[in-house]
């Protein structure tokens, strides 16, 4: 690879990271190639977007089907006041594009769902999980790992945080969850509270966990989960393997294209 | 209006109405608005505190942006809290705002902090982060420590009558022990995972709710992936926290603490 060259511009902007030993100016060209999926432009995906965009990271993209509500703005800080009832994607992209002009941005406005997600992740290198549904969770491991692509995971529900990332063929959400909750069993609605910082915390690591598999440094998030609770303020990590009998990424695997997963999760269609 | 605005968080048991009510009418000063003050005052205002005090006296710079999200492009040779006001301003408009276009100091942090119920650490100079953390204990004002550096960071919680920065680190590291953010640099999304954490702390600490990170640090390994809380106890022989302080008076700071931190008496 040919050394890599800055404008001024550049040089300035990412001065933290160009003096970042195990970042550097290799480190830094890695972002500015990387494509970016963004699941989601919600609580977690407001962070994901910042500080992705913040680094540099060369081409972004944005799905989502919603737009900007005022009860929104409790915790999705990527959106403001003047974006709303306007498309999520479209706001974000704006706010984004003024942090950093450099980043091409992409909106698809849209709910990813069995048709489309194939051809939606396809275009990216990395996937970040920013949505609030378990139909989606899986759909997302699934067509992540059908493309050989890393999936970098977070949900949050109240007070509590996850994150962890696939990496295909070392375990995947199917083999951290094998069976959906059952319908209803875990709210997944405007009727589920959360507190405002929460989504912050999870989305920073998601983004963190991203940077680090785009530039190939440090200790990645798989096989491990990280769990944090809120209200007592603790981190905890669990471990987790490859499941052998995962119908997705097991030995034997019966899924190999995607399947229903409105029927799968017993939910309805999306919001 | 603000019942639509902070639904999620109203119906939350651990905040409720009545939490949601204190947030409105709480304050807290955030001292220092770059990588860790950004995320800090994003999500606090999200959050609805009311009132929220900007202190910084730098202006944006664009090596700030590779993790300063609170500002823009077009906010570069702005003064910080006015730029940072801007943009919170766009996520609620009904948000109380102070401009502090001030750099803390013995002379001028009793003031500065006065009219506040708790202080967020967003500096990046460890003698100031001890000046906050003495003036928070002899003011009796909760306090969130926060520090970030390369790939990581920490963060604790100084409640009045609870164990200090100072029984954890009785005094600031040498300058060629600790190197500088701009000598060693800084992953943006570091100080987005500190910064939330913070805010967090700040909230609960405002509900009074859940356990706050009080005789506890939080310590983040960015690269490694590892996110740790260990206990530590107060230290009986601490310099400004003990019965046998030696850092008393803010108006003598001067006298008992050296420039760098240090204590002197």
């Amino acid at each position: 690879m040919p050394a890599p060259s800055f404008t001024a511009e550049q040089r300035q902007r990412y001065a933290r990271h160009l003096t970042l030993a195990e970042m550097g100016p290799v480190g830094q060209q890695r972002l500015m190639q990387s494509r970016v999926l963004i699941v989601g432009v919600g609580a977690l995906g407001s962070p994901v977007a910042l500080y992705l965009a913040a680094a540099g990271v060369g081409t972004i993209g944005l799905v989502d089907h919603d737009q900007v509500r005022l009860s929104n703005l409790q915790r999705q800080v990527v959106h403001s006041v003047d974006g709303l009832e306007q498309a999520k994607v479209e706001v974000a992209a704006r706010t984004v594009r003024s942090l950093n002009p450099d980043v091409m941005v992409q909106t698809i406005e849209a709910t990813v769902d069995e048709r489309n997600a194939m051809a939606i992740l396809g275009r990216y290198d990395v996937i970040v999980d920013g949505t609030d549904s378990f139909r989606a969770r899986y759909l997302l491991s699934d067509a992540a790992y059908l493309l050989k692509k890393p999936l970098v995971h977070g949900s949050i529900f109240r007070i509590e945080g996850q994150v962890t990332v696939f990496q295909p063929g070392r375990g995947c959400y199917r083999c951290l969850y094998p069976e959906p909750p059952p319908a209803g069993a875990i709210g997944e609605s405007e009727q589920v509270g959360v507190l405002a910082a929460l989504p912050g915390i999870i989305g920073t690591i998601q983004a963190a966990e991203t940077i680090k598999l785009i530039t190939r440094v440090g200790d990645g998030l798989v096989n491990r989960v990280l769990l944090h609770d809120a209200m007592a303020m603790t981190f905890q990590e669990v471990r987790y393997q490859r499941n052998r009998a995962c119908p997705l990424c097991g030995d034997r695997p019966s899924i190999r294209s995607l399947v229903d997963y409105g029927a799968f999760t017993g939910a309805e269609a999306v919001r | 209006m603000t019942d639509a605005r902070h639904h999620r968080q109203r119906i939350l048991a651990e905040v409720g109405e009545a939490g949601q009510r204190r947030l409105e009418h709480a304050s807290v000063a955030i001292v220092g608005v770059g990588g860790l003050g950004s995320p800090v005052a994003l999500y606090l205002a999200a959050a609805g505190v009311g009132h929220l005090g900007l202190v910084d006296d730098q202006r944006v710079e664009l090596s700030n942006l590779n993790r300063q999200i609170l500002f823009e492009e077009c906010d570069v040779g702005r003064p910080k809290v006015e730029a940072a006001a801007g943009r919170l301003r766009l996520l609620d408009p009904a948000l109380r705002l102070d401009e502090r276009e001030e750099n803390v100091r013995a002379s001028n942090v009793a003031g500065l902090l006065a009219e506040y119920d708790l202080v967020v650490d967003g500096t990046d100079a460890f003698e100031t982060k001890f000046l906050l953390n003495d003036a928070a204990v002899l003011l009796h004002k909760p306090l969130v420590h926060g520090a970030v550096l390369q790939w990581g960071g920490q963060v604790t919680t100084v409640l009045p009558g609870g164990p200090c920065l100072r029984c954890l680190f009785k005094e600031p590291p040498e300058p060629d022990e600790a190197p500088t953010c701009e000598e060693a640099g800084i992953m943006g999304a570091a100080t987005g995972v500190v910064g939330s954490v913070q805010a967090e702390e700040a909230l609960k600490v405002l509900l009074n709710v859940g356990t706050p990170l009080s005789g506890r640090i939080f310590q983040h390994d960015g690269l490694g992936g590892e996110a740790r809380v260990t206990t530590f106890p107060r230290d009986p022989n601490c310099p400004v926290c003990s019965p046998r302080a030696r850092i008393t008076d803010l108006s003598r700071y001067d006298e008992q603490v050296s420039p760098r931190g240090h204590v002197l008496v």
